[in-house]
């Protein structure tokens, strides 16, 4: 049994998913540092308007991309909370007692919560529409040029590779020996919060132990065959940029410059 | 006790498009004192089947009954201490520093006082006969060692029936005939044995009833012998030969299924 | 016990070539492989079997350079694996036992591309090997999937494709079905056997079946070199099987108490055609 968990990636296929990932990656960087040069509510609704369009095209469901927004809802709602009850700023608008609600609050809260939802709305976008393959692929690609100040790019795409490879097996293999524990009797449900992890140390360490043998293996296998770090590898897989992703690339900046504008 | 599956049913992820319909209705029980062998190919829901035995899944739908009363009832911890479960490769699961104290693991989560877990990690390890591992550390050991410690620390618990998911899995040929040996003494202690094995010779040998699962579904059930000669193409080798030469020499004693009855068969032909 | 040199340099012409070689592991009081000669000679099959700690994967190890030997000569076509590794990795392949922790990449084809990748070989020229090795270990239509949804005989094939397509031209093999099942390790050995007409092959196992077919066959216990004999022989030889805790399969079990020739006969129905071949013929004259 596969586990298809692997953070938020949607298969489907649109032009978004077609993309490729080094233009999302860069769009994705450039976008978040836009964002703050954006300093209008105005300009964050457009560029928020022109990122919806977006997700429609990408053709993830809008249920789907609005759970990726969930982990941060406490957050936004924090945001809004805080600017809300002690902004001074521009007219009072309620007053009841001690407690003063201002527009400029108000407006700031807004301002912020978008803010935060945009971000997390573009690293969620591109999550979801590059399998985590082609993000290490197009990581590793990003990063190469760093080689030359003696970055180790291409072992740091490796280790994601296998990372990527080995999160299906080593999650069924928590699972079974979850299973084996539970067989002689173990309970990860019973306690409070200290009982329960502790009751997961008989899982965590056969899992780690494991985890160790297997790069041991794996290490003796890749050695076996041949490998000996990033000198002299040539690359099977291609990521060749096409007209379409200058294109996403340039449509990005524009989106940008425009909110900047606003 | 018996234990008893009826009708049961398991679907894996119901409603996503990685349903699969692991077990189709499968009936079958185990008889107190016996050894049942459980044999199907890959895909053919055998590791589904023997997790349902202490409820580690449950039913879709269908029933596990022990000695007729519905496991669902059970308190869980009693359940997995009446019929315990050693999975495929159950190795992988030892983590104390030393064997004693993995072993030791079961009956403490059971409340068991301190003088009757040490008393149960003795005969525990003394059964697999690995009393003298029990000072070492478990990932220090050979292979077999670690299966033998491994199956201790199930065994520990005392149960009325032992479910063993391939024992003898990725095990040397002399090591697993040990390791079967251990396990017929376990069924003369008066522990009934689930054997799940993907070899058939190896299951011939010690099984006294056997269920062949095939797809999610029982296809044969009975003695080895009723069910091997029923279709001796999916038999092992000494039915298979057995077989094969009864067709053209009827004189062929009864219908062997272990080498040596087998041996004795075949010695009786003319010229043999 | 074995008299592999030919020619002057050391090994000669011979594929694989041990002279007196000797490996510790550290902290290890006894030796794991103690003087120890053997030499391949190219396109032979031979196999290697031997009780568990005897020395078989230290052997293995050494053949590729995993491992240096404290003293003798180890040489891989000429070449020495503790000095030459990357070199002698190119023309000998190792298939491991556990086939989860030999694949490295998430999807199928780029496993198999691993190794080409690691030579240096151009893109181009990988797409026809990738597709080759493929096919020889019979996973067409596999290039995509993911390791982790393959069964354990699909993964060896897939390590297997992986080693094929470097195209080496000696193969070791460690024990490469002791964690598969019976339908694994079938698909598996099917695969192996094609390869025999081409490759030099040392097999490592416990299985005494899969070696039925090999030129000869060495017993390594407590890191000596202790037998080699032929498949026939060996078979037949019920103490040297015992001494290193060696099983013989039912069938040529079954052969050898009956007085015919373990290693010839291998499936039920050999064995059956063999047991009626001898009866008949007895009626017939009685």
């Amino acid at each position: 049994m596969t586990t298809r968990s692997l953070g938020q990636f949607y298969p489907v296929s649109s032009p978004v998913h077609a993309l490729d990932p080094r233009a999302k990656i860069l769009a994705a960087a450039v976008f978040v540092a836009g964002l703050f040069l954006i300093d209008t509510t105005l300009g964050l609704l457009f560029v928020a308007a022109a990122l919806t369009a977006l997700v429609a095209v990408s053709r993830i469901p809008a249920g789907t991309f609005l759970r990726i927004l969930r982990p941060v809802l406490f957050i936004v709602a924090l945001t809004i909370l805080i600017q809300v009850l002690f902004s001074r700023e521009g007219l009072t608008l309620i007053e009841w007692g001690f407690l003063e609600v201002h527009s400029g609050g108000v407006r700031k809260g807004f301002f912020l919560a978008l803010r935060i939802l945009l971000l997390v709305s573009s690293a969620g976008l591109l999550t979801a529409t590059t399998a985590p393959v082609a993000l290490a692929d197009g990581i590793e690609d990003l990063l190469s040029p760093l080689k030359r100040v003696r970055f180790p790019a291409h072992e740091v795409a490796m280790m994601m590779t296998i990372a990527l490879r080995f999160i299906p097996t080593l999650g069924e293999e928590a699972e079974k020996i979850k299973g084996a524990q539970a067989a002689r009797g173990a309970d990860f449900s019973e306690g409070g919060p200290l009982r329960r992890a502790r009751s997961l140390v008989p899982v965590l360490v056969p899992l780690t132990v494991g985890a160790f043998r297997r790069a041991d293996e794996l290490a003796e296998a890749m050695e076996s065959r041949g490998y000996r770090g990033g000198e002299g590898r040539t690359r099977y897989r291609e990521l060749r940029f096409r007209k379409g992703d200058a294109l996403a690339l340039a449509v990005t900046l524009l989106v940008l410059l425009v909110g900047i504008l606003l | 006790m018996r234990l008893e599956l009826r009708d049961v049913k398991y679907v894996y992820a119901p409603g996503t498009p990685f349903e699969v319909e692991a077990l189709r209705g499968v009936s079958l029980a185990v008889e107190p004192g016996e050894v049942l062998g459980i044999v199907g190919g890959t895909g053919s829901g055998k590791s589904t089947l023997v997790q349902h035995m202490n409820l580690l899944l449950t039913p879709t739908s269908g029933e596990v009954l022990v000695d007729g009363v519905d496991a669902r009832s059970l308190e869980k911890r009693e359940l997995r201490r009446r019929v315990g479960l050693v999975f495929q490769f159950p190795e992988s699961a030892l983590f104390a520093p030393t064997v004693e104290e993995d072993v030791a693991f079961a009956p403490r989560q059971l409340g068991l006082d301190e003088e009757e877990v040490q008393e149960r990690v003795r005969e525990s390890l003394r059964a697999l006969r690995a009393g003298d591992l029990a000072a070492r550390s478990p990932f220090a050991l050979s292979g077999g060692e670690k299966r033998r410690a491994a199956i201790a620390g199930v065994l520990a618990m005392k149960p009325e029936v032992l479910v063993l998911d391939e024992p003898t899995a990725g095990l040397d040929p002399a090591t697993r005939e040990e390791l079967l040996a251990l396990i017929l003494d376990l069924r003369e202690a008066g522990i009934s044995v689930v054997l799940v094995s993907h070899d058939l010779d190896e299951v011939a040998e010690v099984a006294d009833r056997l269920c062949a699962l095939h797809e999610g579904r029982v296809r044969a059930m009975g003695t080895p012998a009723e069910v091997f000669y029923r279709d001796p193409t999916r038999a092992p080798a000494t039915v298979r030969v057995a077989s094969l030469l009864k067709e053209s020499k009827p004189e062929i004693i009864g219908v062997p299924v272990r080498f040596e009855e087998t041996l004795a068969a075949l010695r009786t032909l003319p010229g043999v | 016990m074995e008299n592999p040199g030919e020619g002057t340099r050391p090994g000669g012409s011979l594929a694989v070539y041990c002279e007196r070689v000797s490996f510790s592991y550290p902290g290890s009081e006894r030796p794991a492989l103690s003087e120890v000669s053997l030499g391949l000679r190219r396109g032979e099959y031979v196999g290697v079997v031997g009780p568990n700690g005897g020395g078989k994967s230290t052997l293995v190890r050494l053949l590729n350079g995993l491992l240096r030997p404290d003293s003798g000569r180890v040489r891989v076509s000429g070449r020495d694996p503790a000095t030459e590794p990357f070199e002698v990795r190119k023309r000998l392949g190792v298939l491991f036992q556990n086939p989860e922790n030999g694949l490295v990449a998430p999807f199928v084809e780029d496993d198999v591309a691993f190794g080409l990748e690691n030579l240096g070989v151009p893109r181009q020229e990988m797409r026809g090997r990738i597709a080759n090795a493929i096919r020889a270990v019979g996973l067409e239509g596999y290039e995509r999937r993911e390791p982790s949804t393959l069964s354990g005989g699909e993964k060896q094939r897939v390590a297997l494709a992986g080693l094929l397509a470097v195209e080496p031209e000696i193969l070791v093999l460690d024990e490469p079905t002791s964690m598969l099942d019976v339908a694994g390790r079938r698909e598996v050995l099917e695969r192996l056997e094609a390869l025999r007409a081409e490759k030099t092959i040392l097999h490592v196992t416990h299985h005494l079946e899969e070696l039925a077919d090999a030129d000869r066959i060495l017993v390594l216990n407590g890191g000596e070199l202790v037998a080699h004999e032929t498949p026939e022989r060996f078979f037949s030889d019920t103490n040297l099987l015992r001494e290193n805790r060696l099983v013989l399969p039912f069938v040529p079990r079954l052969a050898l108490e009956l007085g015919l020739p373990p290693a010839k006969l291998r499936t039920p129905e050999e064995l059956a055609g063999a047991i009626l071949a001898r009866t008949g013929s007895e009626t017939r004259t009685g």
